[in-house]
């Protein structure tokens, strides 16, 4: 499939006189199918969490795009990505995520990888008890790596391995939340959930970039996180989103909040910041806790949305803290299952027929515009 | 351990997915072939026991690769 730009004009004209993406951007298989090229293999997609491999031999097999994947982290602490499979057969090698303790063995002929990648031995392969053969070259063998980069808690992959480094592709956002980059902690499983979407995955990203929705779709907000306490985040690609000037860390009656970072700019204090990084994942950063929010399309009209709280200090993991990570993580996901039906509803809205993409507040959508932007930027030639 | 009792060890070893067993039950196998001065057997077997050896991450892994090498075997 070809897109030219100049089918993409109008999306890429000024907030004022833009329109959004077309239909087929939500509805055409096709589309999806070059939007995983264009968009996702050849950009630092979000992938999963450090706490999906949080040990040395954890290992998880996902699935991301069709591709079968294994996020492994080594002996030495070191999180890598691979293609899940065995060089020998293209078999899967992990089936389930686990600990392996020395070497992942392929479990059709057994050839076995250190947990790095390498080849280490490839049995009966020049014959029954021979284990090497001069064809068999083991350091040209090693496992398919996937380029990989962790930030903020998340695992990212440039699956075709063309983007820029990741430190230069997300340049503006790392200076601008250093004082978030600093280690995170899971802190108990109710920080975990996952929410299936009857939706296109850019729109989830599209609803999260603006605060436009906030006093309409949450309005329990509204009470202390009004829509003029928010600003749009203009950081250029590949970033949209929204911030507030407003955060109230939650406390108990006995007023006990979670801790906050230490030392970082007073701005944190009382405010927060809601990036969307392109493609598909919108961060919340607030000085007590942040989140990921990884938007992983199943389809052209359906996503899962992974969620994963984490906390500044590994002693919130203890029982002492367990009903406030309980009540935070239920104020989230509360959150986010407000917005599943706009979700849903925009998806099933972009089978009208007559339908130009919509028409951008110059105001109030300008996220949401620079993304569409950029998503044009990424599909056409 | 005779070689029959071995197979029948080996057997309940694999269905029970106990890899230290494999381990040694394999070993025990390569060191009969060895002694019977079938060196290609006895490879087959240390093979097996180094596979399962490095798959448990059992240290005998290092000793059964000097075997397999000495044998031209193994890298």
């Amino acid at each position: 499939m070809t897109i030219h730009a100049s089918d993409l004009a109008a999306v890429m004209q000024p907030v004022s006189n833009a329109r959004g993406l077309p239909n087929q951007f939500y509805t055409d298989p096709a589309v999806f199918e070059e939007e995983k090229k264009r968009v996702f293999f050849r950009n630092w997609a979000a992938l999963g969490f450090i706490s999906d491999a949080p040990g040395p031999g954890d290992a998880k097999p996902l699935t991301f795009l069709g591709q079968p994947l294994v996020m492994i982290r080594d002996k030495d602490g070191t999180l890598r990505v691979f293609q899940n499979i065995c060089r020998h057969r293209g078999m899967i090698l992990v089936d389930k995520a686990g600990k392996i303790e020395r070497a992942i063995r392929c479990p059709y002929h057994s050839w076995c990888y250190e947990l790095d990648g390498r080849l280490r031995t490839t049995p009966h392969v020049g014959g029954p008890g021979t284990n090497r053969h001069d064809a068999i070259k083991r350091d040209e063998l090693g496992l398919f790596e996937v380029r990989s980069h962790t930030w903020l808690g998340m695992v990212f992959i440039n699956l075709d391995g063309t983007a820029p480094a990741f430190e230069e592709y997300a340049a503006t956002a790392i200076a601008r939340y250093a004082d978030f980059d600093r280690p995170l902690y899971k802190c108990g499983d109710e920080g975990t959930f996952t929410m299936e979407v009857k939706g296109n995955w850019k729109l989830a990203i599209e609803n999260g970039a603006e605060s436009y929705h906030l006093p309409w779709i949450h309005p329990g907000l509204n009470s202390y996180s009004r829509l003029e306490d928010h600003y749009h985040l203009d950081i250029g690609d590949p970033f949209c989103g929204q911030g507030t000037t407003v955060y109230n860390p939650m406390l108990t009656d006995g007023g006990r909040r979670f801790p906050a970072f230490s030392s970082q700019d007073p701005k944190w204090a009382t405010g927060a910041e809601y990036p969307m990084f392109f493609p598909n994942v919108m961060i919340g950063l607030q000085n007590d806790h942040t989140y990921g929010f990884i938007v992983v399309p199943e389809g052209h009209d359906r996503s899962v949305e992974h969620v994963q709280i984490f906390y500044t200090d590994p002693k919130v993991a203890g029982e002492e803290w367990r009903e406030m990570r309980e009540t935070n993580a239920r104020t989230w996901r509360s959150v986010f299952d407000e917005d599943i039906f706009v979700v849903e509803g925009m998806q099933r809205g972009r089978h009208a027929s007559m339908f130009d993409g919509g028409k951008f507040s110059p105001v109030m959508d300008n996220p949401t515009h620079d993304f569409h932007a950029w998503i044009a930027r990424q599909m056409t030639v | 351990m005779n070689r029959a009792e071995l197979d029948a060890n080996l057997i309940a070893a694999h269905e029970a997915g106990n890899k230290p067993r494999l381990v040694a039950l394999y070993t025990q196998a390569a060191d009969l072939a060895e002694a019977d001065g079938d060196i290609d057997a006895c490879c087959f077997y240390l093979t097996h026991a180094y596979v399962f050896a490095l798959a448990s991450g059992a240290a005998e892994a290092g000793a059964l690769h000097v075997r397999l090498l000495a044998h031209g075997r193994e890298e």
